[in-house]
């Protein structure tokens, strides 16, 4: 899957500004970024699930296959056997009123046209396949009796039905407990290599982001300010945000004392993600970012090869490869 | 699940023994004498005697409930004063007409009220949503007697493809059906304006919860998502609604009767009001109100299966 | 939760703009039948009557010369007064009720809600048949039943908002200061709960036009020679073949009051209920 500059408006505010990615069979990718970054907005792009409202231009292409603007019953066709999404919370995400064995197996009868029988089958099989213990009693009980981790696996599970070759999964870990999280991060990773599925993985943990993937993209304010493989960005952040998340990070390397003997302190972003419709016009970041420059509110800053795969917008950067150019 | 029908049924019980003590207070205690109130008052006393004495008013005030409610248990609810027939053979004999009519009204109104309901929600905002919302609004305040007649001078004054009203009886099937057609559609109409309201709010409200963008996710097609994952989760409070409502179809139900000449309950009660028929009207009230208080607790014990997450409460 | 101190939204809902302005119409109507009528409503002349609509009797006249126009603006007047006497009767006894249980709790307030439920199963036409079948019917009975369905209907909606201003702590303020139960419910909870019962009030102002409509048409209101929508229909229907006109004009009246009454009513509800209005958006 492949998007070039996938804008998403919502009349004067702008939700995800000249997106590119391409998604390759069988990779993961992280998205990270606050609530707002319009990580959400990437991940409902790739399902062509777009609240009316909104008005996507640029271009998104599955296999070749040009979808931007395509009508909802093209797109209708390729979700779940090509792209299917699993959510943050999965109390909410699955029907109350249907066993979630009906629930898994309607894709299969929908879809592929299995009977019944077929169709519960596979179900078991998929069961089996995202861990759920005991599958066959399970099919018959209701999303409120069983667990939250139950839930998301069952989730998994329904989007998993027609063999997608790739999976979106927003937050999915978000509303869970640190250890089932993990577990669910696990199965999510065993089942892209094992599938060879592509898995576009949204979170705004960076932890989790990084246990599940291998390339990583940093949102602000709908911009896509950092990308390239995970353990580079994370382990040598270039854009003032993506060093400023990390920072704003608790972690092991935050605690003690620093070399110069002082505390180490949590360091935070300054001030707060401003409402979509206010956004500053050029870097999305100016009006928050400690290294601003003059040309940062006003000129956006173009996307740069840093080499390794790692890619960076910001206009510090550029001076920077200017000025090496130059001498 | 077992205390949840207990305790139901109990309350369905208790409501049902204090609807028939206020029936009962109201058409036997207030009137003071009620042998009195039908026959007027220029009745001799030999015939008010006799009909005390009929009546069974000569008894003390609880005996006399009793007496009442233990008849309408096994059937009896006295007999007509205006007819001189047992008021059960009334009713019998009217049953089936009003049963028709509120049956057919009923199934029409649903119809009427999903179909246009979901419509509505499945296209927000959108003209197909104004239009219905508005006929909604206008069918909310639109009288069911006055739509009635306005159906009246359309398709029997004007068009004359139906009746006016009155009834030929069930030997005439053909004729039967094209007397209900009118009072049908008008019970329906009405009914339908509120209850399609309903359905909408309740629609809008479901399709903008998780579990419908998973089926959207899941690749269904509108029409499954709207019928197969909207509808039944919008259903508690339409169930609700229909429950509440009941009781506007069965005043509608006797209203549009009289509209239509058409002799059933919601008619012989009004004749037994001009004819000061005592027995007939606490009879015909008593059961009216059974109903739906029954319609009610049909409704309570309905939730319950239609949402799996209510069985485990109590 | 809802309160009668309301910050008026910069545009005025659209419902509650036409509610307005039909209610304005028909109680402006209603008032001017005190003081002038074209003709007099009453007043048969034979001679006249199924005149057509002209210059001197605008909306023609019915089967005994009377004048509609003059006929549905006292209709107009006696809607309006049976409907406000029945809502506030029903809506002062209900009221009291929820206060007292939302005060009192406990099983009083399990005993009045449950009989309230009870006052739900009983339709308001149930209730006028009763009263009429001993009484014979008249407009006081309509009144009577109307105002009786209105108390259970009040009664929750006071009772729920009155248990959600109980856990003020303006409330707890009173409480600590030593105020009883029944003069915390007038000086505090009541003021605070005025919004969703005048809400509602305007709503039950609404169906109660209705049913004043439908007890007249059905016999059990209005009696002649008091003019009333409803009975005019009643007598239009029986002349529908000679003068189908007559069966318009007052159906008409009585659907722009109850729209304009329901319309007012679900437009107050808009700009009192924060909840609701987050919610259409």
């Amino acid at each position: 899957m492949q998007l070039d500059r996938v804008s998403v408006a919502f009349g004067a505010a702008v939700a995800l500004r000249e997106a590119c990615l391409q998604i390759e069979p069988g990779t993961r990718l992280g998205i990270v970024g606050e609530s707002g970054c319009g990580k959400s907005m990437l991940g409902l792009c790739l399902m062509g699930m777009i609240p009316d409202a909104g008005k996507v231009s640029g271009s998104i292409r599955l296999n070749g296959k040009e979808l931007a603007g395509a009508p909802e019953h093209v797109w209708r066709r390729h979700r779940a056997r090509d792209v299917a999404m699993i959510f943050q919370e999965p109390m909410a995400a699955l029907n109350p009123l249907k066993r979630i064995g009906d629930t898994v197996m309607e894709p299969l009868e929908v879809h592929e046209g299995l009977s019944r029988s077929a169709a519960r089958a596979r179900a078991l099989a998929l069961f089996d396949e995202v861990g759920i213990p005991d599958p066959d009693s399970r099919l018959r009980q209701y999303p409120h009796e069983i667990s939250g981790g139950q839930r998301q696996r069952v989730l998994i599970a329904l989007a998993l039905a027609c063999n997608p070759s790739l999976l979106v999964a927003d937050e999915p870990t978000t509303a869970l407990d640190a250890n089932v999280a993990l577990r669910i991060i696990d199965l999510l990773v065993r089942l892209s290599e094992t599938r060879n599925m592509a898995l576009v993985f949204i979170s705004h943990d960076l932890a989790a982001v990084a246990r599940a993937t291998q390339q990583i993209a940093v949102m602000y304010g709908g911009d896509i300010v950092e990308r390239g493989p995970t353990a580079q960005v994370l382990g040598a952040p270039r854009h003032p945000y993506t060093i400023g998340l990390l920072g704003a990070r608790p972690g092991l390397d935050n605690r003690g004392r620093g070399p110069d003997g002082r505390r180490k302190r949590l360091v935070t972003i300054p001030g707060t993600v401003p409402p979509l419709f206010e956004l500053p016009a050029g870097c999305r970041f100016s009006g928050r970012c400690t290294r601003e420059i003059a040309s940062c509110a006003l000129q956006r800053p173009q996307p740069l090869a840093l080499g390794a795969g790692q890619v960076a917008a910001c206009h510090l950067l550029g001076q920077a490869h200017a000025g090496a150019g130059a001498s | 699940m077992g205390y949840f029908l207990f305790r139901r049924t109990l309350g369905f019980v208790l409501t049902l023994i204090t609807v028939s003590v206020v029936v009962f207070a109201v058409m036997n205690v207030l009137p003071g004498d009620p042998a009195l109130t039908i026959l007027g008052i220029e009745a001799t006393d030999e015939a008010l005697d006799n009909l005390r004495r009929q009546l069974g008013l000569n008894d003390p005030v609880h005996v006399r409930y009793l007496n009442w409610v233990g008849g309408a248990l096994t059937g009896d609810f006295g007999t007509s004063h205006s007819f001189r027939v047992p008021v059960s053979e009334l009713i019998v004999e009217r049953l089936p007409l009003t049963v028709s009519l509120a049956v057919s009204g009923m199934v029409l109104t649903i119809i009427l009220a999903l179909t246009l309901g979901i419509g509505a929600a499945a296209n927000h905002g959108k003209p197909g949503d104004w239009g219905v919302m508005f006929i909604a609004q206008i069918g909310i305040a639109v009288p069911s007697f006055w739509l009635s007649i306005l159906l009246v001078l359309l398709f029997a004054v004007t068009l004359q493809w139906l009746p006016p009203g009155g009834f030929p009886g069930w030997s005439d099937p053909v004729g039967a059906l094209r007397s209900l057609v009118l009072p049908t559609a008008a019970l329906a109409l009405v009914q339908g304006a509120v209850l399609a309201r309903v359905t909408r709010s309740s629609a809008l409200e479901v399709m903008r919860l998780d579990y419908v963008r998973t089926a959207r996710a899941t690749g269904f097609s509108r029409q499954r998502v709207l019928w197969r994952h909207v509808l039944p989760n919008a259903m508690v409070p339409i169930v609700t609604i229909v429950g509440l409502q009941f009781a506007s179809l069965v005043t509608g139900t006797i209203v549009i009767e009289n509209v239509f000449y058409l002799p059933g309950l919601g008619r012989l009660i009004f004749q037994s009001i001009s004819n000061r028929d005592l027995p007939t009207v606490q009879a015909l009230v008593m059961l009216f109100a059974a109903i739906v208080v029954t319609v009610n607790f049909i409704v309570d014990v309905l939730y319950v299966l239609i949402d799996p997450r209510l069985k485990g409460r109590n | 939760m809802a309160r009668l101190v309301v910050r008026w939204p910069a545009r005025l809902p659209v419902n509650l703009m036409i509610g307005a302005l039909l209610v304005a119409l028909v109680v402006g109507v209603a008032a001017l039948s005190l003081i002038w009528t074209p003709h007099d409503h009453a007043a048969m002349t034979i001679r006249n009557r199924f005149q057509p609509a002209d210059g001197v009797y605008w909306l023609g006249t019915d089967q005994l010369g009377r004048d509609i126009v003059s006929q549905l603006m006292v209709a107009a007047r006696n809607s309006m007064t049976v409907a406000l006497v029945a809502v506030l009767i029903g809506g002062s006894i209900g009221v009291a009720l929820g206060l007292l249980a939302s005060a009192l709790g406990g099983w009083v307030e399990d005993l009045i809600m449950r009989v309230a439920d009870i006052g739900f199963a009983f339709p308001a036409l149930l209730f006028a048949i009763m009263l009429s079948a001993v009484f014979g019917p008249s407009l006081t009975i309509a009144v009577a039943a109307i105002a009786f369905i209105n108390i259970p209907v009040f009664a929750r909606v006071a009772r729920a908002s009155a248990n959600q201003v109980w856990t003020r702590d303006f409330v707890a303020a009173a409480r600590a200061a030593g105020h009883g139960r029944f003069a915390i419910s007038r000086d505090h909870i009541l003021p605070n709960i005025a919004a969703p019962v005048i809400v509602q009030g305007t709503i039950e102002f609404a169906v109660a036009i209705l049913a004043e409509a439908a007890l007249s048409y059905l016999g059990l209101g209005a009696q002649p020679p008091s003019p009333s929508w409803g009975r005019m229909l009643s007598e239009a229907q029986t002349l529908m073949f000679m003068a189908p006109h007559l069966a318009i004009y007052p159906g008409l009246c009585i659907v722009i009051a109850v729209l304009g009454f329901s319309l007012l009513g679900d437009g107050l509800r808009d700009i009192t209920d924060p909840r609701l209005k987050r919610r259409r958006a």
